[in-house]
Order: structure tokens, then sequence, then C-alpha cells
């Protein structure tokens, strides 16, 4: 049987990546999406059966909130899990690591949010020069 | 002195993926981590300078030409070349591309075979660095 899958949904590369990384380090196939109309575009294709749908709950146009309703509709099998912050969303990434096929977590959560923080500052100061 | 055994090991060598369709996209990036790529995915050359300029190492830089934003593929090239010269580019695009293209490592028409695309990646940075592990 192959890997579950998991579905991350976040527009922000310096987010995204590191949940994804995260994510393939404890076991997980990931697909990636930077907007729920672009996750929508993977889940309607098909070619992978996705186990759970991580997305924030923006996410643009069409928000998280109704990319949700709509895997619930036409894909009863799929878990989605919305997070509102950064800091629930590695939280998440976090239990779900927890409930993974590896047999541990890589590393704790918290250092994927460190990591995140790090990266999101370094942008702000490139921004500022 | 002790060093973590994680910084011992060879990193794979870490491609960045600059294509805004995302099956297309969602392809690619499967078929280079089945073989042993590092791979980052951004659909937007804006993306890509961010990721690059928040000090994450990136070996080499696989673009579509024509990204959404401020940037496009071209420009992102032109970017790489003056501010980070030892990052290979790579461009991709379904059209003949209608400025020079000649700053690149190589261009590759759309569609492109993902296999000979790969085993081109593998050169180029083979090339970039002789005995070191892909």
């Amino acid at each position: 049987m192959s890997e579950p899958c998991i579905l991350i949904v976040e527009e922000d590369l310096l987010v995204r990546t590191p949940l994804a990384e995260y994510l393939r380090e404890c076991g997980y196939l990931v697909l990636e999406a930077s907007s729920a109309g672009d996750a929508r575009t993977l889940l309607e294709d098909g070619s992978r059966r996705v186990d759970i749908v991580l997305a924030e709950v923006k996410s643009g146009e069409p928000s998280g909130f109704a990319l949700a309703s709509w895997v619930r509709a036409h894909l009863p099998n799929t878990q989605v899990v919305l997070a509102g912050t950064i800091a629930t969303a590695t939280e998440k990434a976090g239990d779900i690591c927890q409930e993974g096929p590896a047999l541990s977590k890589p590393y704790d959560h918290r250092l994927v949010l460190d990591y995140i923080q790090r990266l999101l500052a370094a942008r702000d100061r490139n921004d500022r020069t | 002195m002790m060093v973590p055994q994680a910084l011992l090991q060879p990193r794979p060598a870490r491609i960045l993926v600059v294509e805004d369709e995302v099956l297309v996209r969602a392809l690619i990036a499967e078929e280079l981590r089945l073989a042993g790529f590092d791979v980052i995915e951004a659909d937007r050359a804006d993306d890509a300078l961010t990721y690059i300029g928040a000090g994450e190492q990136v070996d080499l830089v696989f673009s579509d030409i024509q990204t959404p934003g401020s940037l496009d593929g071209l420009q992102l090239a032109e970017t790489l070349r003056d501010k980070y010269p030892d990052i290979p580019v790579i461009l991709t695009s379904g059209n003949a591309p209608t400025r020079r293209v000649g700053i690149v490592e190589a261009f590759v028409p759309k569609p492109y075979d993902v296999t000979q695309t790969i085993a081109l990646m593998s050169a180029i940075l083979a090339q970039k660095s002789p005995g070191e592990p892909l």
C-alpha cells in the first residue's frame, strides 16, 4: 500500500514549504497548492487519492471554508483540517505527524514554527532594504 | 568535536520549480522527488526570489517563462544571474521565447519529456559540482 497523501493548501511559500518538508519526513506523500482553487484542481484530477487536506482558512478565493465544504460533499473519505494561523497549522501538522506512517516524529513541530518565523523575518528584513 | 549525524550526510541537491499550472508542477515535482532531489514548489517567480532571498540554499532553478506576478521567468533568470550567479537556471515554455534566453543554462520547450528533463538537470548539477553527490 502506498503512503497516505496530504494536500497542503497555503498561499505563502515560506510557510508551505517547511510544513510540507516536515510532513514528508513524517512519512507522508505531500501535494502542495498555493490556493483553494489549485487544491480543487488537484483533487478533481484524481490521479492521487488524498487522505487529508490541511488548509489555511483564507487560501484566496474560494476560501478554505468553501474548499472544505466541497471536499465534504465530493470526497467524504478525505479529512479536512483547517488552520487560521501559522502556529495552528504547525500544531495540526504535529498532530498529523503523530499519527503518520513514520515510526517517530523527525523533530518537534515547534521547530517548524521557529523555522518559518525565521524565514518570514528574513523576508521582512529584505523588504525593508 | 561531536557533529550531528545529519550534518555529516550529503544533502540532496535542491531544485526550485517555478510553474503556475498546478498539475504540471505536481508532476515534475513528484518525479524529481522520486529521483532523489529535494524540491521546492513555487507558482510565481516573485516567490522563488523571496525564498532564495531569505537565505535558503537552492542548487538549480527550473522555471516557466510565463509566470504570474511582477516577474516572469526571464526576469527571474536575469535577477539570479546578477545576484546569485552560482545558481543555474533552466527555462521552459510552450511558446518560443520572444527575448533572449542565452543567459540561462538551457531552454526546454513544452511539452517536455520529464525523464529527459530530469537527466538534463542532473547533468547541469554534475557539471556545477563534479564529484559531489546529487
